[in-house]
């Protein structure tokens, strides 16, 4: 129940955000850029992996954002628009560059379909490196997640799966977040 | 552990350089959307008078007639121009469009005004066909400016509503 509350509190707060910005007042615009600058750059990072075309893609990401918010109709799907925006640019920019799949060298078979709890608090830093390793999907499912921005039904929307899907994506990514930190003798 | 946590942990990106907020007093200038509407207005007008002359003019000379074509079409070319700008580039808000609704009301009726009086003066046919065309106009640019009132009006209801409820009615 408290968690819907803060949903709730969080949309408002988005619409309000939006609201502000298309009635033109300069401040809102300031708060959009500095509360979700680092966000977008976070996940296009996350995408793409390199830092210089992340910046270049998050520039672009802004400025389709700037252009479009006066045409956003529902202003508490805030979140998952930005997102949106940022993913399609950044998969833009990955077409353009291998033209083909972008998966890494981490095997996704023979994953045990149990869950199971994975406790990371002492494996954050280690786990930089690893999550850039993750195939796309997973690393893209993960990154929207625990960024704390998108709630699960967001990501979903956001992707255009199921949110059983979302949640089978996050299973499989800590899955092999698990694997790779405990091939390199990390207890996890 | 928790989500925040864990988002803390993993999102430390940079804070937006200062290009982007001079990218963003961009996007909100007046001055340059209404560069555009004023385009727009501009090549509609001129559009009008020339299909008006066109309409009315008898027996003209291929030549003209091709002119005038060619007249008519690079008019459109702005017109269909200055849309895109407005609707892709630089995108008009709830405040500019109020402006360029004004805008548009002042300019069609100077137009109308101006093609009855020559009509009023001379007699000529292209002249109230010109008018006719500025009423179109007119009426056209009168809906835009009463929709872009509705629309500030219904987003300022919108912020007042939200600020109530999430207890920023002090701001």
């Amino acid at each position: 129940m408290i968690e819907a509350n803060d949903t709730g509190s969080r949309a408002r707060e988005d619409e309000w955000l939006v609201v502000r910005c298309q009635l033109g007042e300069r401040p809102a615009f300031e708060e959009l850029i500095q509360r979700w600058y680092g966000p977008l750059w976070t996940y296009v990072r996350r995408l793409t992996g390199e830092d210089e075309a992340a910046k270049d893609i998050t520039q672009d990401v802004w400025l389709r954002v700037l252009r479009g918010i006066g045409r956003l109709r529902e202003g508490s799907k805030l979140r998952p628009w930005l997102f949106g925006i940022a993913r399609r640019t950044s998969m833009d920019w990955l077409r353009a560059r291998y033209a083909a799949a972008v998966l890494s060298d981490v095997d996704v078979t023979g994953i045990a379909a149990e869950d199971a709890p994975l406790d990371l608090e002492e494996e954050l830093r280690a786990m930089q490196g690893e999550l850039a390793r993750l195939p796309v999907t997973e690393r893209e499912v993960l990154t929207l997640f625990y960024l704390q921005e998108l709630s699960l039904d967001e990501v979903a929307d956001l992707l255009g799966i199921p949110a059983g899907t979302v949640k089978s994506r996050l299973f499989r990514a800590r899955q092999l977040l698990r694997r790779e930190l405990e091939s390199k003798g990390r207890q996890v | 552990m928790s989500k925040k946590d864990f988002s803390t942990a993993l999102s430390s990106g940079p804070t937006p350089s200062a290009v982007l907020l001079h990218l963003a007093d961009a996007q909100l200038s007046l001055r340059g959307r209404l560069g555009y509407v004023a385009l727009l207005l501009v090549a509609l007008m001129m559009t009008g008078v020339i299909g008006s002359l066109w309409l009315t003019e008898p027996a003209l000379p291929m030549r003209t007639q091709v002119g005038f074509a060619v007249m008519i079409a690079i008019g459109l070319s702005w017109v269909t121009f200055a849309l895109w700008v407005l609707t892709h580039r630089q995108v008009l808000l709830a405040p500019h469009r109020i402006v360029a609704g004004r805008m548009a009301v002042t300019f069609t009726a100077l137009f109308l005004m101006g093609a009855l009086a020559v009509g009023y003066q001379t007699g000529g046919a292209a002249a109230y066909a010109a008018a006719a065309v500025g009423v179109v106009m007119l009426v056209g640019a009168v809906v835009i400016l009463m929709g872009a009132h509705r629309r500030f009006a219904r987003l300022m209801q919108r912020r007042e509503t939200l600020e109530r409820e999430l207890g920023r009615t002090g701001k």
